[in-house]
């Protein structure tokens, strides 16, 4: 399977491997309303209405192990490979902020 | 100064799919495919018909210099992490003792380091030599475990247990491995459940990449070298992605971190750093006179770093 990383934005305002259009904020939308889809099944909590600035760990209950299922659940929703070597506490803090994250350290599976 | 005069380890042939493991312990498919993807874990090691005697013979067996040394050996400790590992009145270090002509040594079991008690057994059978002041007497640490309950065999999200074992021959001096400095640091507030003690888990590990941090800083500085002068770290394997993580947080290069045995050999218990040093040694990445870093940490809490000179 190639990986193709994705860079920070081309000059046309997209990303190679991404959908025509895409942008950094468009990628980074679809990366949280990925999370909205895929933690309540990670939390295994229904009806759970999800902001950017909901924290991670205080708000949400999340430890490690469940972020690292969500960031899997990711993979699988978005088509997408995440690199997470360089994931730091400031990167899960917030939704927002593991978006974010997300957003900058995927790579497309194609 | 102690001295790490031989070390040997023993990896059942047995290699079992951490996928299968984990699925047999009732995890999700999502929970199961995480060790691999993102902890580096691959293989686990079982030996399923084996004893916990056979195990720890085996590396036993490995250790070749013990052969015509045995009367020397005067202790005989057993690291390890559960606090029960046979049935009383079960006794395998004593079987082995006597197996390996160590029927005189006095043996006991050194713990409540978890998996850092391998480096604790180090110091104290370097202690015990030192206060007996004999040049020639000699220490055998032995480590290794069988993983029979669920609690032996995963730490959910974090890492799977493997059967391995090792054996190291301690001396109170020599040229080579010198041990250097020791660190150890017990935090008694993570004492307890993790996976039941919700705020405890998010506690341990928030502190855990610091506290790890602190004991190799500890270490280095005890033996008077920065981490930059270390030519290798020797770690325990509980999974690669808390090491890369923890050397971005220190500056530390993680290819100077052995994490190779990590998909091959697992979380073995204490047995990991040993594990590690027979590859280090077999591979020739240590060079006469090079520093490296032990280091482990282990529930309950206690981070662990040993420096010692090839």
């Amino acid at each position: 399977m190639e990986q193709e990383t994705l860079p920070q934005q081309s000059d046309a305002g997209g990303y190679g491997g991404s959908p025509p259009g895409a942008t950094a904020a468009g990628l980074r939308q679809r990366v949280f309303e990925a999370i909205t889809v895929v933690l309540p099944r990670v939390l295994d909590r229904d009806a759970l209405e999800i902001t950017p600035e909901m924290k991670l760990m205080s708000d949400l209950g999340m430890r490690s192990a469940s972020m690292l299922e969500l960031l899997l659940e990711l993979e699988d929703n978005l088509d997408i490979q995440i690199d997470v070597e360089d994931i730091t506490e400031a990167a899960m803090i917030s939704v927002g902020d593991l978006a974010d994250f997300v957003a900058s350290h995927a790579s497309t599976n194609d | 100064m102690t001295a790490l005069k031989a070390v040997a380890c023993y990896l059942p042939d047995k290699r079992v799919p951490v996928e299968d493991v984990a699925s047999r312990l009732g995890l999700t498919p999502m929970q199961a495919r995480l060790f691999r993807r993102y902890l580096g874990l691959a293989d686990i090691r079982l030996d399923h018909d084996g004893t916990l005697l056979d195990l720890l013979s085996a590396a036993t067996w490995r250790l070749e210099e013990l052969r015509g040394l045995e009367q020397r050996v005067r202790y005989v400790l057993y690291a390890r992490v559960m606090p029960v590992v046979v049935p009383y009145p079960v006794n395998p270090v004593r079987d082995l003792c006597v197996a390996f002509g160590l029927g005189h040594a006095v043996s006991f079991t050194v713990t409540h380091h978890a998996c850092a008690t391998g480096l604790l057994a180090v110091d104290v059978a370097g202690r015990l030599l030192a206060e007996d002041g004999d040049p020639d007497a000699l220490a055998l640490v032995l480590t290794g475990e069988k993983a029979f309950t669920r609690d032996a065999q995963l730490v959910p999200g974090t890492s799977v247990f493997s059967e391995a074992a090792a054996a190291c021959l301690v001396g109170p001096d020599g040229p080579a491995d010198r041990v250097l400095s020791y660190a150890a640091s017990t935090r008694g507030e993570f004492s307890g459940r993790l996976d039941e003690i919700s705020a405890m888990a998010s506690s341990f590990e928030k502190e855990y990449p610091a506290s790890l941090a602190e004991a190799m800083s500890a270490a280095a500085d005890q033996a008077g070298v920065s981490l930059g002068d270390l030519s290798l770290i020797l770690p325990h394997n509980v999974n690669a992605l808390s090491w890369q993580r923890l050397c971005r947080r220190i500056g530390f290069p993680v290819s100077r971190v052995l994490l190779d045995n990590v998909p091959v050999a697992g979380h073995a218990f204490c047995a990991d750093p040993f594990i590690n040093y027979v590859t280090a040694a077999e591979r020739g990445l240590l060079r006469p006179g090079d520093r490296y870093l032990i280091a482990a940490a282990g529930f309950g809490a206690t981070f662990s770093a040993m420096v010692v000179e090839h």
